[in-house]
């Protein structure tokens, strides 16, 4: 993120760089040039292997692992890899149910070779989000463990509803990692759970983190500078094919009404530790009538997922997603420019990517 | 896919193929056609061996009357079963192809510890009691004397095979050691000899360097090899080392003692045979008169040292004729060499200067001496002897006569009062030193129409061919083609306090050099994932270095980001802590292992993908130049060969690096840190010595960094190399198919790499 964000980081505090030297072109102008293709060619053949015929999990439980060791305070990502991080992860909650309204989410952290829980699965975004906030002033410590992470994301992941998708997220930034016990045993149960886990690294490729992810069916990828990692992040938006091992139930579903003028005042049930005022305005359960000032929300009192049509309708948008588009040469399109921003087509321009134009089927 | 190479259809069996894996064929081709020597470097991991393969599997189907065989040495036993399977491949390849059935013969052959089925012999875990014990079943005598007594026991095994299996050839295919002893159990033959027989017979031979560069055992196994057949020295950078050691000798006390007391018991045996059975000695003793020299039999586990052209075609001479007389001939020169045991101060000494003194003193002429290894077989033969390990120091006397008074030129004695690691404690060892690396290797390039050698490290080419005195048609190192650089070289010269780090032998004792080095591994140990090795020039300095380190607190610093295992002298310990520092880097923890360049870990073990994602030399591995065996070899190699001392120190240390660092990089999907660090390494001279495929990634602005900068060099690489890879990518860059092959443009591209090369 920028620089300047952050008074306190001066350029000199930074690593030894060699700025003028990283800066390298090739023929077609491009910097990196062999790694950054083949970059921008998995991006593109992930985009055209999606189909649309694909059973996914949408109803997600996701756990967040997030390593806060001693290597999480390196200034490769500005200004520390901790701040950057969070502050995509601020972003990927947001966007995380906003796009995926009937899935949770939940923060693990690990340090000094503990794991610790720091928000319990929930639809809330906003709980999540005062967590992020409160883990800003956490100093970062001592060695990760994943084995204790992943035990206790196991611990409640494994009682779960069969026809949930299971996942872990795991961001990490050390190369090492401090267990106390055979982390193959662990994994053997991650397995057996049918959890999906995917890690996003901040460093190097590890190589239990790549063999997690092999054998759940996760991915595995490593951030190359602040946009890459995002970026990185946000590819787990999208919710997962299904397991083949997941069952598929019909579940019950309440879409509460807004109940007005008559209601009584009373206290929402989302918010009963914090005392909030009472009012009348909220979403009755329709099965034991509890208050909820939030949806979607799972009924505390009788466990009803309660939903409104619009949220289903946005989770639906997953399953038929857009049609590939067809690539054809800028010279055989009839259109000079972009409809949309108006930038025009030449065949000459130096990044190829550019002289192709993209028509929707 | 079916290439075409210079106009030959050669089968490979992968449909996708490395443009240098088609050079490589290119220029094997070319060695074949001129029926000449050649010298190939290519790095690992990228097929040599199936290269190797195919190009003279199909130059033997094409031109059989030129190429009638492969000989292939490797250097262990799992590198031959690998080449086993690959030619297994080739051959179904074949098959599939031409729609008949392929009559390649592949056989692999080992020691009979590898292949006794025998359930009382194969019991054993020593290979030589293994050898032994089956000598004591299966020599001619024994057998002989079985037949009229049903009470000596004998290898139904073997006595199967001499029945039916001679006459039998086996059935084409590839053979294996499993596939070998399945086959002995199911007919009931010995493998062994099945393999030793069928070895004549097959196109491809599969064995290790012993079976033609060792006088002693080539003379057995690989007589009967015919000129027209291809030798390929697989991993062969260290074949000058084989060559010597294989023709010297080391003696200390204990040998003495022990050839003393098997003195003892020839001569007991040797009365009572004269008691029982005096005919014996008198027809050995006709036999020699009468100038027969014994065709070495099968079994003999006696066997000459020296090289067939110098055998003499004459009769003992009459002073050792007698058995009685050889006995007492062989106990005064075992009484002289003790005598000589008894020094001070080292001493050197010519052949010549030996034989002079053994004359003067011990009245032993030349001629005799040059008999006695052939002496001592004969009677061994003659007594019936049937336990032949106990003579194993008596066979080292004889086989130390026989050498020494054979060859004049190129060896040196040396007798040294003390161990170098014990300088205080009396430990004399006479070394009968062989200085010439040509003079083993000799043989093997006048009996053979094509030797190839070949290596991932052989550079710089142009030693070899004057150490080994011969004249390679083709010489060329080939590059890795690699889709992203999955190598990354580095010279680091300088600690973060700009002190330059050496291992030279005025600072490397420095507390600043040691404390850089011990920061340097940190830094890196911090920044780099799973597995990392450290080669250290010796196994003092690496003690020494880690003790300062503990009292520095870098090894606590150390193993915080990893598990630290140290490499030492003994086996079993090292083989344990190999066996920690993988379950270290599997589970993820992570795992430095410290060793030493020229031990065992620097030799034959893989660190591939993440079991060494970095490697780093800490110094230069020169060799002890104290030692006065090496002196000798240097001297030597000045007035014989004009090689300068420098020049070939220089040659084997980067040998040696490029060896050690080489670990890390097993494969075109791998990727590794190759980390240099000596402030020497960054000068020319010793750069341009290594091999061109890391010479290639070793930019100028890679040379001369300091930790500092090596660390914000590897961080965003790692990055990087961490990005998904699949095959897809290599296409077209690293890797090609047939079609790709084909097109013009591609081998003219590959062809002119190849040209570069010559």
């Amino acid at each position: 993120m920028q620089e300047e964000e952050d008074p306190k980081e001066y350029r000199w505090e930074s690593g030894y760089e060699k700025t003028w030297e990283t800066i390298q072109e090739d023929e077609s102008g491009r910097l990196e040039p062999s790694v950054t293709e083949i970059i921008q060619r998995t991006k593109r053949r992930k985009l055209l292997d999606r189909e649309a015929s694909v059973r996914l999990g949408i109803m997600r439980h996701v756990y967040i692992i997030l390593d806060y060791s001693q290597a999480m305070t390196e200034q490769d990502l500005k200004p520390t890899r901790q701040i950057c991080t969070l502050k995509i992860l601020e972003d990927f909650i947001k966007e995380f149910h906003d796009q995926n309204p009937i899935s949770q989410l939940g923060i693990i952290t690990t340090q000094n070779k503990v794991a610790k829980r720091n928000s319990d699965l929930s639809n809330n975004p906003q709980r999540h989000l005062d967590c992020i906030k409160k883990l800003q002033d956490v100093p970062c410590r001592g060695e990760p463990s994943l084995q204790n992470a992943l035990e206790v994301a196991l611990s409640s992941l494994r009682h779960l509803p069969p026809h949930t998708s299971r996942e872990i997220l795991i961001i990490y930034a050390a190369l090492t990692t401090c267990d106390p016990g055979e982390i193959i045993a662990t994994l053997q149960k991650v397995q057996e759970a049918n959890i999906r886990v995917s890690v996003v690294g901040l460093a190097a490729e590890l190589h239990v983190c790549k063999d997690i992810t092999k054998n759940t069916g996760g991915s595995f990828s490593v951030s190359i500078n602040d946009l890459h990692l995002k970026e990185l992040i946000n590819e787990h938006l999208e919710p997962p094919p299904a397991s083949t091992k997941m069952d598929h139930t019909l579940i019950k579903v309440g879409f509460p009404h807004q109940i007005n003028a008559d209601a009584k005042p009373a206290l929402c049930m989302c918010h009963l530790d914090d005392l909030p005022p009472l009012n009348t305005r909220g979403y009755y359960c329709p099965q034991c009538t509890a208050k909820y000032c939030d949806l979607p929300a799972e009924c505390r009192v009788c466990g009803l997922m309660l939903v409104t049509a619009p949220h289903l309708a946005r989770s639906y948008r997953h399953l038929f997603p857009l049609k590939h588009f067809n690539e054809i040469l800028a010279e055989e399109s009839s259109a000079k420019e972009c409809y949309g921003c108006q930038k025009q087509f030449t065949a000459t321009a130096a990044d190829k990517n550019v002289s192709y134009m993209f028509l929707m089927l | 896919m079916i290439l075409d190479v210079d106009g030959m259809r050669v089968f490979f069996p992968y449909d996708f193929i490395y443009p240098e894996q088609y050079s490589y064929m290119l220029d094997l081709k070319r060695a074949l056609d001129a029926k000449g020597h050649c010298l190939l470097e290519m790095p690992s991991g990228t097929g040599k061996t199936i290269s190797l393969l195919s190009l003279t599997v199909s130059y033997l189907l094409a031109f059989p009357q030129t190429l009638s065989k492969l000989i292939y040495c490797s250097r262990t036993i799992p590198e031959i079963e690998k080449v086993i399977e690959e030619l297994r491949k080739l051959r179904i390849y074949i098959e599939k192809e031409t729609g008949e059935a392929s009559n390649i013969i592949g056989v692999g052959l080992a020691s009979r510890k590898h292949l006794c089925i025998n359930p009382e012999v194969s019991k054993a875990r020593d290979s030589k009691v293994i050898d032994s014990g089956c000598h004591a079943l299966t020599a001619s005598y024994v057998r002989a004397r079985a037949q009229r007594d049903d009470t000596i026991p004998q290898c139904e095994f073997f006595e199967k095979f001499d029945l039916h299996g001679r006459e039998f050839p086996l059935p084409a295919g590839c053979y294996n050691f499993d596939d070998l002893r399945d086959f002995g159990h199911q007919k009931g033959w010995c493998p062994y000899f099945l393999a030793r027989h069928a070895v004549v017979a097959a196109n491809v031979v599969v064995y290790s360097y012993h079976y033609l560069l060792d006088p002693k055992i080539s003379e057995i196994v690989s007589k009967e090899m015919k000129r027209e057949a291809c030798v390929v020295f697989d991993e062969a950078h260290n074949i000058d080392n084989i060559c010597v050691d294989s023709m010297s000798i080391n003696i200390n006390r204990k040998i003495l003692d022990k050839a003393k007391t098997a003195i003892t018991h020839l001569t007991e045996h040797i009365q009572r045979v004269k008691m029982s059975d005096s005919n014996r000695l008198q027809e050995e003793y006709n036999r020699l008169v009468a100038g027969l020299r014994q065709a070495a039999s099968q079994q003999d586990l006696i066997a000459n040292p020296i090289l067939p052209k110098d055998i003499l075609e004459e009769n003992v001479p009459g002073n050792i004729r007698m058995a009685d007389y050889f006995i007492s001939f062989i106990r005064r020169l075992v009484d002289f060499l003790k005598m000589r045991l008894t020094v001070t101060h080292a001493v050197q000494e010519s052949p010549a200067g030996f034989l002079k003194d053994i004359r003067a003193r011990a009245f032993i002429d030349r001629k005799p001496l040059r008999f006695c290894s052939e002496r001592l077989a004969s009677i061994v033969r003659s007594l019936e002897l049937t336990d032949v390990s106990d003579l194993a120091p008596l066979v080292a006397v004889a086989n130390f006569a026989t050498l020494v008074s054979t060859y004049l030129q190129g060896f040196a004695i040396i007798i040294e009062p003390f161990e170098d690691k014990a300088p205080n404690i009396p430990n004399p060892i006479l070394y009968l030193r062989c200085l010439d690396s040509s003079i083993a290797i000799k043989p093997v390039f006048t009996k053979f129409q094509t030797v190839v050698i070949t290596s991932g490290t052989l550079s710089p080419l142009d030693m070899y061919p004057k150490i080994l005195d011969f004249h390679p048609v083709i010489q060329s190192s080939f590059t890795m083609t690699l889709a992203r650089p999955c190598i990354l070289p580095m010279i680091v010269t300088k600690g973060n306090d700009q002190v330059s780090i050496s291992s030279k032998f005025e600072s490397r004792d420095d507390p600043a050099v040691v404390r850089n080095y011990g920061k340097l591994l940190v830094e890196m140990s911090r920044c780099v994932p799973d597995g990392m090795v450290c080669f250290f020039t010796s196994y003092l300095y690496l003690e020494n270095v880690v003790a300062t380190w503990y009292d520095h607190g870098i090894i606590s610093d150390l193993q915080r980001h990893k598990l630290v295992f140290i490499e030492t002298q003994d086996d079993a310990e090292t083989s344990l802590a190999l066996i920690n520092y993988m379950k270290a880097c599997d589970r993820g923890r992570g795992g430095l292992l410290l060793a030493v360049a020229r031990g065992k870990v620097s030799e034959g073990i893989d660190f591939d993908h993440h079991y060494g994602r970095c490697v780093i030399m800490m110094g230069i591995p020169f060799m002890y130049t104290q030692s006065r065996i090496l002196k000798a070899r240097l001297e030597y190699l000045r007035d014989q060969f004009n090689i300068r001392e420098n020049d070939f120190l220089t040659f084997d240390a980067m040998r040696h690096a490029a060896q050690c660092v080489g670990r890390v990089m097993r494969g075109k999907t791998d990727y590794g840190i190759m980390l240099f660090a000596d402030q020497r390494f960054s000068r020319a001279d010793k750069r341009n010595k290594l091999p061109r495929w890391i010479q290639e990634y070793l930019m100028d602005s890679k040379c001369n960094l300091s930790t500092e900068e090596a660390v914000q060099l590897t961080r965003p690489w790692l990055r990087q190399m961490a990005q998904p890879f699949t095959r897809d990518d290599q296409l077209g860059v690293s890797l090609l198919t047939l079609e790709q092959l084909n097109s013009a443009d591609s081998i003219a591209q590959v062809q002119r790499r190849a040209q570069i090369t010559l």
